[in-house]
């Protein structure tokens, strides 16, 4: 074991000094936050516009209007223009709509609105509010009494009362509660399992450089190869601490809703096991992987088909947020590789738990981790020492069964 | 002297090949055992088994100087045959990590680090990263880490190859001077004059088997008979004919005499018949070298005698 922390603190201590790695580490939350912001920039522009609207009442109900018009974003002013001079005063104006309330409005039902091109497009959608005021004044005219007038002027309105009660989509307000967990688990496993990738380089260099042999002359294949495992672990975690010691700030600043309070609550514990025991799996395959390989460019189908094992679960993606109870789910969360990802996945989405499943997924995968560590640990004692060379597969599985 | 290592019955296959077969041999403290043989012989395949980095299939390894079964991995300096060196990490920062490794204390491998930087030349390079350095500079940072712990046992292999002439003799002094201090030495190489030069005992493997084993100097006694080479037109029957002739090996009027081993030179040659054809003549000793060529491409010269010795 102390040979172990030995390699890992060599592990870190090399990829901390080296440039890359430090500008990787930086870059990461400062692109993240780049790709969360600046589409939000472009969007509050257009947010931004006011439009001035010019009222010409000649039914005296202006206090109305405006009471009618309180939720939007108009800039409102009374105006005794006439419907010409409208037309030309809109020739320089920029988002501004002349609207002509007068007798005739009334008796039609038709107000007439001037706006020019510069106006704000959903304007004329918008400006159905002020119907209800004129609406009353037309009830008022034809002699109800104000009660009557009020059901009138209420008209009808269908109101959608369906069984999903409080799902309000992936962003209302509770399912927070239940997706900042899972995301920020999932980010947790990503990095990891990301600079995990990096100890298939380390063993493969290790491998290419020929020191292998020279480092185990002074421990065992299992220390070494367990200190990558444990080495960039750590790294993966220094790389999620600088992640949100960079990006949490701004996003609690930007965003109104407690962040902290919803990501730790006690769930998180088991989220954050699952992306562990995720990585160790895929840290398994990759130190083995990495072993059987001369160089990193020449990486054969078998190896690269297997690198792409940590994206299997991108496949389940779709089915599962359709239905995260569903078969596909279900099988997703049974089959160890796609296993940590479906797992995080749909216990963001889920409401309700289901303790059971979860126990016998995270069964299969701590078994699983077992498993491949075994078998990643004889085919690094092999495969490190191969010097120039690839491992075909049917060498690879010598190696296992020796 | 204190035996440190000792290799009984050593065998190791490749699948139905046979690497090695019944090695046998010690290491004592304070002498440099040379481990000889041609390429593909089975040196590295032996020493790698002594490390623990290969499993014998039979066969015992035992270090002396260490309770338990366990390799004393701390005890022991390893450099292999296969050089390498992490590249972009700094001279002195791999040096401690070897260091590290071993649980050497790291001020002391940091001083030793910089002694023997500048006694191979490469003072002021402890901040330089690897991948700078030129490939004898390489070999000798591998020297540094391999020693650089104080190593009961030192195991090098093929120390010499790819060195310059100059960094030959640098790395001989350095690894006489450590067994004068009292570090056992076992040194493969297939370049039998410089360890013909250093060693005290050497162990000739070829085809994986032993066929020379024993101090320099009675091997060199038992084996370095006198030859004798003629330029003359003379038939293989007269030569073969002459007394105390072993063996005769020739090439057009070329012939190369092996005489047996105690012969007087001065007494052998004044008994030579006249009917020699005699251009040219040579006397001397065969090297060691060429026992080693010797061996190496099958001509069996001295097959029978080292059976005879062993």
């Amino acid at each position: 074991m102390r040979n172990t922390m030995k390699v890992a603190r060599w592990e870190i201590r090399r990829n901390l000094k080296n440039k890359s790695f430090i500008i990787g580490m930086f870059l990461t939350p400062i692109i993240f936050l780049a790709f969360f912001f600046v589409p939000q920039l472009f969007s509050s522009d257009d947010e931004a516009a006011t439009t001035t609207v010019y009222v010409n009442d000649g039914l005296g109900v202006y206090e109305q209007l405006e009471a009618a018009a309180a939720n939007t974003d108009w800039q409102m002013e009374p105006t005794e223009i006439t419907e010409s001079e409208a037309e030309a005063a809109l020739g320089e104006a920029e988002d501004t709509a002349y609207v002509f309330v007068t007798e005739e409005s009334v008796e039609t039902g038709k107000v007439t609105v001037y706006t020019n091109e510069d106006t704000d497009s959903a304007f004329m959608d918008e400006v159905q509010v002020l119907s209800a005021p004129l609406q009353m004044v037309q009830i008022e005219q034809l002699g109800l009494t104000p009660e009557e007038a009020g059901v009138v002027a209420q008209g009808i309105v269908f109101e959608d009362a369906s069984v999903e009660t409080e799902e309000g989509g992936l962003f209302a307000e509770n399912m927070l509660e239940r997706v900042i967990p899972g995301a920020f688990a999932a980010v947790v496993m990503l990095s990891i399992v990301f600079t995990g990738m990096a100890i298939f380089t380390s063993a493969s260099q290790e491998k290419k450089d020929k020191i292998a042999e020279i480092i185990l002359s002074s421990l065992t294949p299992s220390d070494l190869m367990q200190g990558k495992i444990i080495g960039y672990f750590i790294l993966g975690i220094i790389q999620v601490v600088v992640f949100l010691v960079i990006a949490l700030p701004v996003l609690i600043w930007q965003i109104d809703f407690p962040v902290l309070e919803y990501l730790l609550v006690p769930e998180l514990l088991v989220l954050l096991f699952i992306a562990v025991l995720g990585y160790l799996l895929y840290a398994a395959l990759f130190v083995g992987i990495g072993a059987t390989m001369a160089d990193v460019s020449t990486a054969g189908n078998f190896q690269g088909l297997v690198m792409m094992l940590p994206f299997s679960p991108f496949l389940f993606i779709g089915p599962v947020i359709s239905d995260p109870n569903g078969f596909i789910a279900q099988l997703g969360s049974y089959i160890p590789f796609t296993s940590p990802g479906v797992l995080i996945l749909r216990l963001s989405l889920l409401e309700e738990w289901p303790w059971l499943e979860i126990i016998i997924a995270i069964a299969i995968l701590a078994v699983s981790v077992w498993v491949f560590m075994k078998l990643a640990g004889k085919v690094f004692k092999t495969g490190i020492l191969m010097y120039g060379k690839n491992a075909t597969p049917g060498e690879i599985w010598k190696w296992i069964r020796a | 002297m204190e035996t440190m290592l000792t290799v009984e019955g050593l065998g190791k296959s490749f699948k139905d090949k046979r690497i090695i077969s019944n090695i046998s041999f010690e290491v004592k403290k304070g002498e440099i055992m040379a481990l000889l043989g041609p390429n593909g012989a089975g040196k590295s395949t032996t020493i790698r088994n002594i490390m623990g980095i290969m499993y014998p299939d039979e066969g015992s390894i035992t270090f002396h100087n260490s309770a338990g079964k366990e390799i004393p991995r701390n005890k022991i300096g390893y450099l292999p045959e296969e050089r390498g060196l992490y590249k972009n990490v700094k001279v002195m920062d791999i040096l401690l990590y070897l260091a590290e490794l071993k649980d050497y204390p790291l001020d002391r491998a940091k001083e030793r680090a910089l002694d023997y930087l500048k006694k191979f030349g490469l003072e002021g390079k402890d901040k330089v990263s690897v991948e700078e350095l030129s490939k004898g500079m390489g070999q000798k940072v591998q020297f540094i880490a391999a020693i650089l712990h104080e190593p009961e046992l030192l195991i090098l292999d093929e120390p010499f190859s790819g060195l310059d002439p100059v960094s030959q003799e640098l790395f001989k002094e350095e690894i006489r001077s450590l067994a004068a201090n009292g570090t056992a030495i076992l040194l493969s190489s297939h370049q039998m004059n410089l360890v013909e030069e250093m060693a005290d005992r050497l162990f000739l493997i070829h085809r994986g088997t032993r066929v020379i084993y024993g101090p320099i100097s009675d091997v060199k006694k038992e084996y370095a008979n006198f030859k004798c080479t003629i330029n003359g037109a003379n038939s293989l029957a007269l030569l073969e004919s002459l007394p105390e002739v072993e063996r005769v090996e020739q090439t057009g009027d070329a012939a190369v005499l092996y005489l047996s081993k105690d012969i007087q030179p001065a007494v052998w040659l004044r008994n030579l018949p006249a009917a020699l054809d005699i251009q040219e003549l040579s006397i001397d000793r065969i090297s060691l070298h060429e026992i080693f060529i010797d061996i190496a491409t099958d001509k069996n010269l001295l097959k029978e005698a080292s059976e005879l010795h062993a």
